[in-house]
């Protein structure tokens, strides 16, 4: 019985706090009941924490009588607009026309930022004393942080990108496909290493171009035109071979 | 003020108030939480609003602001005291989730809005401040009603 009876105060608690802690009308909680159910069992508490548990019950009403307070102070107000006016005014609006509402109802407070001597020295001695960027990125990644340069076969492998098998594998497959292709003819070099995605364009150049300093496929350019041409051929090609620089761009 | 400046610190404040002018500034009196004299701050202020390409040149972006000024329309709506999970719900109809959540914080630590430890958001001093609440609300009100009629 006496637990029935605490439990009942709990409830009194517990629904002031719902109300704290979410936009509820505070004028949902019956003040007046509440607090004649507390005066009814203040006489029949006997232990500490019983008594604790009743005045605790009295604070959390204080607190939703000053939230009663707000309430009214604020609807009284002529800031207060039905929410669900608000709500579709808002939607209803374009971002750019919300935030110039803001800026025409918007005084900037003045403020000056300014450093006091102090604080430049401060600044001096810090990057004074700051490490290079070099010598930053050597501390944190040893030699890992090297400049832009190139890739070879052998740094592929050890890398774990290629494996000699999968690599061999693969070149002679794009050299079949290019036999295929060409069958003798001049076929069009982005055509033939363009394909899905970006990433596999690249692999592909790669493979080719593999496959042309071993002297398995030709490369011909047509400065005017822009073009570039490639053929397989069966037997390795003799004769000098050239550099040529190819970029190969994410588009088409 | 009253302590370093007398009784009268009121009229040394008109008279700052008639000197900033010309410079487009005015000082501002924030009333405190309990509405007495004591409690209020001063503050200097710009006399009249930005222009929208004045504002854009300081670095805001629009995009803030429009979730600022949603924000404000929708505390005020709700008695001035809404549950943060709710104000992001209705923000997120509108604005993309990561820019409710960023632009969210970064109001309450600039003080526009203020955030209890029910995580109940609140109206902050800098929006009493610097924001005229009436202008904004009727703003949102008459723009909206030009939308819906175009």
């Amino acid at each position: 019985m006496e637990q029935e009876k605490l439990e009942e105060i709990l409830r009194v608690i517990e629904l002031c706090r719902d109300v704290e802690s979410s936009s509820a009308n505070p004028f949902d909680v019956d003040i007046k009941e509440k607090i004649s159910l507390l005066r009814l069992r203040l006489p029949e508490w006997k232990f500490l924490d019983e008594l604790l548990v009743d005045s605790e019950a009295m604070l959390e009403l204080a607190q939703i009588v000053k939230l009663q307070d707000e309430w009214l102070k604020h609807r009284a107000s002529s800031l207060y607009i039905d929410p669900l006016l608000i709500q579709l005014k808002v939607k209803l609006l374009a971002k750019e026309a919300l935030s110039e509402a803001f800026i025409k109802s918007w005084h900037p407070v003045a403020q000056i930022d300014q450093i006091s001597p102090r604080g430049l020295e401060k600044a001096f001695v810090y990057w004074r004393d700051l490490t290079s960027m070099s010598d930053r990125f050597k501390n944190q990644f040893g030699t890992y942080g090297t400049r832009p340069g190139t890739v070879d076969y052998t740094e592929l492998v050890s890398l774990g990108i290629f494996t000699p098998e999968e690599f061999e594998g693969t070149l002679t497959v794009l050299h079949d496909e290019l036999l295929q292709k060409s069958n003798g003819e001049w076929v069009d070099y982005h055509q033939f290493i363009g394909d899905v995605s970006f990433e596999d364009k690249v692999r592909r150049a790669y493979l080719l171009a593999f496959l042309i300093s071993e002297g398995k496929a030709l490369l011909r350019t047509e400065p005017l035109s822009g073009k570039i041409w490639t053929m397989a051929v069966a037997e390795k090609a003799k004769g000098a071979p050239k550099s040529v620089a190819i970029s190969i761009t994410g588009e088409g | 003020m009253r302590r370093h400046l007398g009784r009268d610190y009121r009229k040394i404040v008109e008279v700052l108030t008639e000197d900033v002018a010309p410079m487009g500034l005015e000082v501002f009196e924030v009333k405190g939480a309990d509405g007495s004299e004591d409690s209020s701050r001063f503050l200097l202020r710009f006399k009249e609003p930005p222009t929208v390409s004045e504002a854009e040149t300081s670095g805001i972006r629009i995009d803030d602001l429009a979730v600022l000024a949603a924000t404000i329309a929708f505390i005020n709506s709700k008695q001035g005291r809404v549950a943060r999970r709710e104000v992001e719900q209705f923000l997120r109809e509108k604005f993309p989730r990561w820019r409710v959540d960023y632009s969210l914080d970064r109001y309450v630590k600039r003080g526009y809005l203020e955030q209890d430890e029910r995580t109940m958001l609140h109206i902050g001093w800098r929006t009493h401040a610097e924001v005229d609440e009436k202008t904004l609300m009727t703003l949102i009100l008459s723009r909206a009603q030009e939308a819906a009629k175009k």
